[in-house]
């Protein structure tokens, strides 16, 4: 009931937000594009115009794709600066997933010699933070821990990855695994004690997101030196597939096993029915056909917190659809540009 | 008689000459099959790796993430001396895949296609002799346009090549070092065949000089 003396104005600013997200038509246009510069012309009808209209030609997809992120980082601010507690905090928690891929990326990059420069302007805008610079220096996790990453919001998450060990390739892909799951069921929690409808509809969506990250991180490993235990860690405490699905994914050889193990799940079975045996070439698609459906029906609701997170992800869905988009106009292929485009409305 | 010796030798030059414009001919269709295959290989590596990029993200795919450490080549190009016997019909490039400078032994691989996968390419050119052209060996691959079975140690050394964009990568990623790995050797082959080629159309030339003079 007292909803909206905090969140009413900022739940009807993000609601106008999502009348501005593209449509079918929209899609359809940009879809029979013949270069970058029809795509140009087309978004300048849209609310992607403004950040578009000065860019100089010849124009590259990365350029598309920044300028639509900056459009999603001006809006996201605008609430951040406009909220209260405890949706300021809920807003910042969106944000920690960037905020962990920038932390991963700099690591990385700084193992591979690159220059600092050079990192930081790949990183995601919304990932950004003060000390960032200063991860290049670190040489094992302990050092990343105590140096930079004590004093940002992913400190409590370092908890179970701290070790001596130098960084190489394999630690930090458990340390990025390892940081998105304490986060992600850190947010779960805060959900939780939100409670009413905030906390019905993020549980679902946080769910999914888990146990899509667990069916990913199952197929990316098959082949690969990460043992089923480690693999097992790497699972998040929650969702629909814990815990005796997690269990049987660990011990996965092959996509045909990952399917039998999804199958037994309901909600799942409908993914995995569009893909042939053998296939997981269509599976990100089908997850993101899923994830699509799950955030437009936030909307339905009033009066919770799940329309904000919904809004930043359909947005960058539709942000992920035009890289596409401009990456088969760009190279010629644009008969393969329904592979991956989902549709929002 | 002498006439009937020489008209018999007059033909047996003229069938030689066919069959040097016929080689000369058969060189340029393989190239060019070679080359549109290629084309399409390279075609199917891009797209597989934009869409690698789409499912794994653009923090974790792209090129600042490349390794500018020192390391050894995983694959090294092999040139074939010619002059030390110039009549034999060898390979003038070779390619050596996934060789680790820990492994003293070498993974030996040349470079070659079945012609079935090219004749697949191209159903109304008229069929090539396989006796005829000793460098194309039919093998048979896992799938349309994927490299020969290679052992653990060549798988390993893919993992590891790929490892800069991550230990867990999207089947996506792979799928395209694959195409990227198949056209390379088809690069090698389309070298080989030039090779050839520039060899026929040098004794076409020689007989229409001759046949002038």
């Amino acid at each position: 009931m007292t909803f909206n003396i905090h969140g009413g104005y900022l739940e009807a600013i993000v609601r106008g937000y999502r009348s501005g997200l593209l449509t079918a038509s929209d899609y359809n246009n940009l879809c029979q594009c013949e270069t970058l510069e029809d795509i140009k012309m087309h978004l300048s009808a849209t609310e992607y115009g403004p950040y578009l209209q000065n860019e100089p030609s010849p124009l590259h997809t990365t350029t598309i794709v920044e300028k639509c992120t900056l459009k999603l980082v001006d809006e996201y601010k605008h609430m951040l600066t406009q909220a209260t507690e405890p949706l300021s905090t809920f807003l910042e928690y969106i944000t920690y997933g960037h905020m962990i891929d920038n932390v991963v990326l700099i690591v990385t990059g700084t193992l591979h010699e690159r220059d600092v420069q050079e990192l930081l302007e790949k990183c995601h805008p919304l990932g950004m933070f003060d000390s960032i610079a200063t991860l290049a220096v670190a040489q094992n996790m302990r050092e990343l821990y105590r140096l930079v990453l004590v004093d940002t919001p992913l400190a409590p998450y370092f908890s179970e990855c701290i070790t001596s060990e130098d960084l190489d390739d394999m630690n930090i892909e458990i340390m990025r695994n390892t940081l998105y799951k304490a986060y992600l069921e850190d947010f779960y929690r805060f959900c939780q004690k939100l409670g009413g409808a905030t906390a019905e509809i993020m549980s679902d969506i946080l769910a999914f997101e888990a146990d899509r990250r667990a069916v990913n991180i199952t197929i990316n490993s098959i082949g690969t030196e990460l043992t089923r235990d480690d693999c097992r860690k790497l699972y998040s405490n929650f969702g629909l597939l814990y815990p005796y699905g997690h269990e049987e994914l660990a011990v996965c050889e092959d996509i045909d096993q990952v399917r039998s193990v999804m199958e037994k799940y309901p909600p799942y079975q409908s993914i995995f029915s569009k893909l042939s045996y053998g296939e997981s070439q269509m599976l990100d698609k089908a997850f993101y056909e899923e994830e699509v459906k799950r955030l437009c029906l936030a909307f339905e609701q009033q009066f919770h917190y799940g329309v904000f997170f919904a809004y930043m992800r359909l947005r960058e869905q539709e942000i992920r659809n035009m890289m596409w988009i401009s990456e088969c106009v760009a190279q010629n292929q644009k008969s393969r540009v329904h592979d991956s485009v989902v549709f929002i409305f | 008689m002498e006439s009937s010796e020489n008209g018999r030798e007059s033909n047996e030059g003229i069938s030689v000459k066919e069959e040097n414009i016929l080689n000369f001919l058969d060189s340029v269709d393989g190239y060019l099959i070679l080359m549109d295959s290629l084309s399409s290989t390279l075609r199917q590596g891009w797209l597989e790796l934009a869409s690698a990029r789409h499912s794994m993200g653009a923090s974790r795919i792209n090129s600042t993430l490349f390794d500018l450490k020192l390391h050894p080549a995983s694959t090294t190009l092999q040139v074939n001396d010619q002059s030390a016997a110039p009549d034999r019909e060898l390979p003038h490039f070779t390619l050596c895949k996934w060789a680790s400078s820990n492994n003293p032994e070498k993974y030996f691989e040349e470079a070659k296609f079945g012609e079935d996968e090219l004749l697949k390419k191209s159903n109304s050119l008229r069929h090539r002799d396989i006796s005829h052209n000793s460098e194309i060996q039919a093998r048979s691959p896992e799938s349309v346009g994927s490299p020969v079975t290679v052992d653990d140690q060549a798988e390993k050394e893919r993992y590891k090549s790929l490892s800069m964009f991550g230990t867990l990568v999207s089947p996506k990623l792979r799928a395209s070092q694959l195409s990227f790995e198949t056209a390379l050797e088809m690069l090698v082959e389309v070298s080989n065949m030039r090779a050839s080629l520039l060899c026929a159309h040098d004794q076409v030339q020689k007989d229409m000089e001759t046949a002038t003079k």
